[in-house]
């Protein structure tokens, strides 16, 4: 090995170090957070600082309040189960009932209190068919 | 019948593409050249069935045929011209039929031009192209077919219509221009294969290689703009990326093949670095297909994953096939990839391509890490971690600004070796400049930030070095004209490559640019009645008034926000609006609300502004206001890439 190659090899070797030193497995790094189900948040009692739930929005579980319309509160399910996920801010363009959803904060008295709130890209979407008539 | 003929037509590329492999099968036993002849035929005919099978989609969806669950899926008698073209790609199964007619065309253009020169690498190109077609030809036949009519006992009456976001002439042709980028990275995979297995690396074949590498390098990153400045525009988050798992995705084939352009320049120039090559060639459409399976598989959740999840394991196996055949091949090649030259200077023009590759492929790692990280981490003890915005950022900001000082000392660099004295020379007037501008940002800046200082000393230290190259060409044509317009226009002429990379890489400075902008935003969201105002960001925002108009497809509550800079002087009107799309439809389901976003755009800074919510019993108006400055450098640099790299990629003229 000549100089150069070796200079890129230690150069490789720090950064991959750094790289797996800033994203260990563990969940107490600050740059990770760990997807829970639904299913799994049911279960928790005690609070958790940092989650990510995907799921669907409960129909007819959005309450919008009435002092402020930026709060927000939901139900975000996956099959049988739900967890109340409470949001303040501007909400997503296609934040309806049965949205696909992926919403992050922390967990705490079984809800979350989301400071990210994402909806599926408008690009993604495959629903059904809507303007039909059975014959 | 248009849609039968479209049916038969997938199915007759299926019959026609197994048909190839038969011959190909045939040539590579009896040795008979007429089976490679008619294996070539059977491919061209596959890529013309494809031809026929996607104007046939095309026509049902102009004449708005809702027999075919696709056509009625994605658009209604109410969708433009227009977008009822668009919508080819706006599907699952669609927009498979959409990338098989890009590689169709491709794979036409690169039997007609390349491979009438390459005689030898035809067995093999001829066999992996039939591979990957036979793929998405099953994919289009049994898993996504476009051409699946609605279930029997429905009658459509009208379809569902595009997605009022999706209706705007960027996301329109953002999925197309990435998908060439995509398809045509085939072609660098099926040559640096061919090329390799036939033992036939020639010089023509770099020099082909690195044409078709910059052609697909100039649609990937016209791609990635054009995601980023849709997204900017219409989304109504403020921002162009975000670190999405999709994002991604399209940035790591970019990535090395950036890596693959610079590489095989010292391919070209000395004959080195061919394992390298190759690999990075192959990994460009690995990567691909990487980000393929991670859009269409639901495996790691991302709001720009398509629904549908059933595509998952076929291409999970088709890029597991894909690797272990490279891989195998890497192997088998290895020593013929094996050159005795090495680099031996850190001052030469190769020690800087290769510092460079090093941090592309860096910046390709972490992010690939940092994409695939919920499924290690999944597979290492069972639970599901994602990783932020913030760790991409930490690890990718200290990489970039390494690779911005790169582009700029590279230049400087002389092949082989550059003695102590030339370097000094050389480095002077750039490390000057940059040292200057650092100082008076230290002593002069408001809010002092480590990393824009270092990013403001690495944009003038490239830029001084990119213009002096490019003065030192002129200098020497003004020998030959007087005229400063011929001595310019013959400067820029005479070495297109290499001036045409120089323009991509002041291109990607202005993005630098922009990027340092992102340390100043600041946002604020409130509410507000007319004739309120409020004090942000040294402006004044007073809400005029909140209007509602019924309007032919859709029902706008209309803003009127007027802006007063902090000398109390009116600088711009605002009209952000909140949009109800099917309002007219009884159920609010079906109702689908849009904020149509007004931005004051300069080139200091945006002034973005949302219209998030309306309060119509207290007639409250609730906003999002954002400050970006230096955005628009981003959208020029990238126009300049695009430039830059078409600059390049024009043939020279024959000097006769």
């Amino acid at each position: 090995m000549n100089k150069v190659n070796i200079s890129i090899s230690i150069i490789f070797v720090i950064v991959i170090s750094w790289i797996f030193y800033l994203t260990n497995f563990k969940q107490d790094s600050s740059f990770t957070v760990r997807y829970y189900s639904v299913a799994e948040l049911s279960d928790i009692s005690n609070q958790i600082d940092k989650v990510k739930v995907g799921g669907y929005i409960k129909p007819n579980s959005i309450v919008i309040s009435e002092e402020d319309r930026l709060e927000a509160s939901f139900f975000v399910y996956q099959n049988d189960d739900s967890v109340k996920v409470y949001y303040y801010g501007i909400r997503p363009d296609l934040f309806k009932d049965d949205a696909e959803v992926v919403v992050s904060g922390s967990f705490d008295n079984s809800q979350i209190s989301a400071t990210e709130l994402q909806t599926k890209c408008a690009s993604r979407y495959e629903g059904d068919l809507k303007n039909t008539e059975k014959i | 019948m248009i849609s039968q003929i479209g049916s038969i037509a997938i199915s007759l590329a299926g019959g026609l593409i197994f048909s190839s492999f038969l011959f190909l099968g045939l040539f590579n036993f009896l040795g008979k050249k007429n089976y490679l002849l008619v294996a070539e035929r059977a491919i061209l005919a596959t890529c013309y069935s494809i031809f026929l099978a996607f104007f046939c989609l095309l026509n049902e969806l102009l004449v708005s045929n809702f027999n075919l669950q696709y056509v009625a899926q994605y658009t209604s008698y109410e969708t433009p011209m227009f977008f009822k073209v668009t919508a080819l790609w706006a599907g699952q199964a669609g927009s498979l039929l959409f990338w098989s007619f890009i590689t169709s065309i491709f794979t036409v253009v690169y039997i007609f031009t390349t491979l009438k020169r390459m005689n030898s690498l035809k067995f093999h190109s001829y066999l992996i192209l039939a591979f990957i077609f036979s793929f998405f030809i099953l994919l289009s036949n049994f898993i996504a077919n476009p051409f699946d009519p609605v279930s029997a006992d429905i009658v459509v009456q009208n379809g569902n219509g595009l997605n009022p976001l999706l209706q705007n002439f960027f996301m329109a042709i953002h999925p197309p221009i990435l998908y060439v980028g995509f398809t045509g990275s085939a072609i660098v995979f099926v040559m640096a294969l061919a090329a390799s297995i036939s033992k036939d690396i020639t010089f023509d074949w770099v020099q082909s290689i690195r044409r078709w590498s910059l052609f697909v390098w100039t649609f990937l990153s016209a791609g990635i703009i054009l995601g980023g400045y849709w997204a900017y525009n219409e989304l109504g988050w403020g921002g162009y990326w975000a670190w999405d798992p999709v994002e991604n995705s399209s940035l790591m084939p970019w990535l090395t093949l950036t890596a693959f352009i610079h590489s095989s320049m010292i391919q070209e120039k000395r004959g080195m670095l061919k394992k390298w090559n190759f690999l990075l060639a192959t990994s460009t459409y690995l990567l691909v297909i990487l980000g393929t399976f991670i859009t269409r598989s639901g495996v790691i959740s991302s709001v720009h994953s398509f629904t549908a999840e059933n595509l998952g394991p076929m291409f999970f196996s088709f890029l597991s096939l894909l690797i272990l055949y490279t891989v195998f091949w890497f192997f088998k090649r290895k020593s013929y990839l094996d050159t005795d030259d090495r680099i031996d200077s850190f001052t030469s023009r190769e020690g800087g391509f290769l510092y460079n590759n090093l941090i592309l492929i860096l910046m390709c790692f972490t992010i690939m890490w940092g994409t695939l990280f919920p499924i290690l981490s999944e597979a290492w003890d069972g639970n599901k971690i994602y990783v932020g915005a913030s760790y991409f950022n930490q690890l990718n900001i200290p990489i970039g600004l390494v690779l911005l000082f790169l582009m700029g000392i590279g230049p400087l660099l002389s092949w082989n070796y550059t003695s102590k004295d030339i370097l000094l020379r050389r480095f002077k007037m750039p490390s000057t400049i940059s040292f200057i501008s650092g100082f008076s940002y230290f002593l002069f800046s408001a809010s002092f930030q480590l990393y824009v200082l270092v990013a403001i000393m690495g944009i003038t230290f490239t830029l001084t070095s990119i213009l002096g190259e490019f003065y030192k060409s002129y200098k020497k044509q003004k020998k030959s004209s007087s005229n400063i317009i011929v001595s310019f226009t013959n400067m820029l002429l005479n070495n297109r490559h290499k001036n045409g990379g120089y323009i991509v890489h002041i291109g990607i400075v202005l993005i630098f640019v922009g990027f340092i902008g992102r340390a100043f935003e600041v946002e604020k969201e409130f509410s507000l009645a007319p004739g309120e105002q409020i004090y942000f960001a040294n402006y004044t925002f007073k809400l005029n008034s909140i209007e509602s108009e019924a309007r032919d497809n859709h029902y706008a509550f209309l803003s009127n926000i007027d802006v007063i800079d902090k000398e109390n002087q009116f600088l711009t009107n605002l009209k952000p609006e909140k949009r109800i799309y099917f309002y007219w439809n009884s159920d609010p389901e079906k109702r689908q609300p849009h904020s149509e976003l007004d931005i004051h755009s300069t080139i200091q800074k945006d002034i973005y502004s949302i219209f998030s919510a309306y309060d119509a019993q207290k007639n409250l108006g609730y906003f999002k206001i954002m400050i970006n400055p230096l955005v628009n450098w981003v959208w020029i640099g990238g126009i300049m890439m695009v430039i830059g790299s078409l600059f390049a990629f024009w043939p020279s003229r024959i000097k006769k």
